[in-house]
């Protein structure tokens, strides 16, 4: 009997699998309708992963079952693939072409197992689902079955659980927009002026603007001449700041904000949060995965860099709910309460 | 040495020359790495990478580049070009891998260091 | 370019050698391990700072025979162990990859 198909269809690099396919190469290829879709879309299919769109109510056979069974399940549930599986154990599938087959040859009463597709791409569970629609675009099945990271069958997604999903969500994000955003706390202390206060919002994996907010906050402290060594480290906390918010959160705000002599630049992000601050805190420790690293980021340095380049940095975290991180900057030393930090 | 010397020298083409005469190269950075790139403490480095994405052109802004350089011959996405318009930064990109780049620049800064042309 | 001329070139050091003498006849500098994969000269030395397992990987489908890993990054257990299972010599040096790329063209 044939071993159950292991490998993930996703191979990453560090695992030659079945298909061969790289996780950086699936990430380079463009998302089927990308460049037209509105950014809360793909916002969408970055955010979500394969187990919040399969299917889990999964009709199966084992091995022993004869084919007639399998197709006497397509026909009563209108399905069009039934999965092999045992214990838990994906062990193949049978598909309409293989019952056609087996009618045309004959051999319809004898058991799945010996007639099963076993070459199977598969998808994982926590993949998101702009990786698995690259795979709708690059292979013709219709339908993929979902193993999870212990590689028990868990689900079974196509198109069309992609496309209902999308649509439920859309729905919810319209209303989220109608009743509109909640402000952002920047918490100055007392006897505080403030003479600048920016506020950029940043979307989770919003590559196309990633980095925006940080480089017109450079721009913002060149036009009004500030010691070029302090706004390099100002932009760099900056970008750094917008970027782990960009690909490691749900998404925040990123605020620049100039008071009396200070300039301070605040992340706050709407989760996860992290249980371990610390942590994150180290050089080369990073939550990213394999097709965050194929696209440039996660090298686990942003949190260290900022701290580094920061005169004050503080960070503060609740898993559940999010992440603030401050970066402050004396902008000018020695520069008197009240005054406004020279143009 | 000035971009427009480094797209000669790399047999590159430039897609977005920079406004006004141009600052030199002070420094060379070859990464793929953008958080690499923010560490280094260097004025008007010249960027190579194989890396062909806008946040290349936005790390080189922070770190305040005068250019970038994409090696492979990677065909440009079509933001890139406006997106170095409007950071101001000179962007070329070469046919050449990264090493090669890496190598034939280095052999044109030493000999203007030598007195040579540039 | 055997080993011991290319750590000597960088300042480096050979942190993991496959045992039988190995030969490089072309360098690669990348980070991105996708372009590694796709342009990589097979015999080559790989210049890069990704010190860690994948980059193992991807020298055993790309004939690369040695990494050399810059800014004096360090080595992770895994990486070592995968690169001494899959033979793939690997190398430290403290200089960035345009200064140990310069290095290493001066010995060719």
């Amino acid at each position: 009997m044939a071993a159950p198909p292991d490998q993930p269809g996703h191979a990453s690099a560090a695992v030659p699998g079945d298909t061969g396919l790289a996780a950086a190469d699936l990430a380079a290829e463009p998302v089927p309708g990308g460049e037209s879709s509105p950014l809360v879309l793909l916002e969408m299919i970055h955010r979500l992963k394969v187990r919040d769109v399969m299917c889990t109510d999964l009709l199966t056979l084992d091995r022993q079952a004869p084919l007639k069974r399998a197709q006497e399940l397509m026909r009563a549930n209108n399905i069009s693939g039934v999965p092999i599986r045992e214990s838990g154990r994906l062990y193949g599938l049978v598909s309409i072409d293989d019952i056609i087959r087996a009618l045309e040859g004959g051999y319809i009463h004898e058991p799945c197992g010996r007639h099963m597709t076993t070459h199977l791409i598969v998808l994982e569970d926590d993949m998101p689902v702009s990786f698995a629609l690259r795979y709708f675009g690059r292979y013709k099945y219709g339908r993929f079955p979902v193993l999870n990271r212990g590689r028990t069958l868990v689900g079974i997604v196509s198109q069309r659980d992609i496309n209902r999903v999308l649509l439920r969500e859309l729905t919810r994000e319209v209303e989220r927009l109608e009743r509109g955003h909640k402000g952002v706390n920047v918490g100055l202390g007392e006897g505080d002026r403030l003479y600048m206060l920016c506020e950029y919002p940043v979307v989770k994996l919003d590559f196309e603007n990633a980095g925006k907010a940080a480089n017109e906050i450079k721009i913002l402290l060149r036009d009004r001449h500030t010691d070029p060594r302090v706004t390099r480290r100002i932009a760099v906390a900056a970008y750094e700041l917008e970027l782990n918010m960009c690909v490691h959160s749900n998404g925040g705000t990123l605020t620049f904000l100039v008071s009396n002599g200070r300039a301070e630049v605040v992340a706050k992000d709407n989760g996860p949060g992290m249980a371990d601050v610390e942590w994150a805190c180290r050089d080369g420790t990073s939550t990213a995965n394999d097709w965050i690293r194929s696209l440039g980021f996660g090298a686990g340095m942003g949190l260290p860099n900022t701290k580094r380049v920061s005169d004050t940095f503080e960070i503060r975290s609740t898993p559940g709910k999010g992440t603030t991180v401050r970066a402050g900057f004396a902008l000018q030393p020695g520069t008197r309460d009240g005054e406004a930090p020279p143009a | 040495m000035k971009i427009n010397d480094v797209a000669r020298i790399l047999d590159g083409t430039v897609c977005y020359a920079g406004e006004g005469p141009g600052r030199p190269v002070r420094h060379v950075v070859a990464s793929d790495l953008m958080s690499d790139v923010l560490l280094v403490d260097a004025d008007d480095m010249l960027l190579i990478t194989s890396l062909a994405s806008d946040q290349v052109l936005r790390t080189a802004q922070i770190v305040g580049a005068m250019g970038v350089v994409v090696a492979n011959g990677k065909p440009l996405p079509s933001t890139m070009a406006g997106i170095a318009r409007s950071l101001g930064i000179p962007l070329v990109t070469v046919p050449l891998a990264k090493y090669e780049c890496c190598v034939r620049v280095h052999a044109a800064r030493a000999e203007e260091q030598r007195g040579g042309a540039a | 370019m055997t080993l011991r001329e290319l750590a000597a070139a960088c300042q480096g050091e050979i942190v993991a050698t496959p045992g039988a003498a190995v030969a490089v006849h072309a360098a690669y500098a990348s980070d991105l391990l996708s372009d590694v994969m796709g342009h990589a000269p097979p015999e080559s030395v790989l210049i890069t700072v990704q010190n860690h397992v994948n980059t193992i990987a991807v020298c055993t489908l790309a004939d690369i025979r040695a990494v050399l890993i810059c800014h004096g990054r360090g080595i992770p257990d895994d990486m070592l162990a995968a690169a001494r299972r899959e033979g793939v010599a690997l190398l430290r040096t403290p200089l960035d990859q345009f200064h140990a790329a310069c290095r290493l063209a001066a010995l060719a």
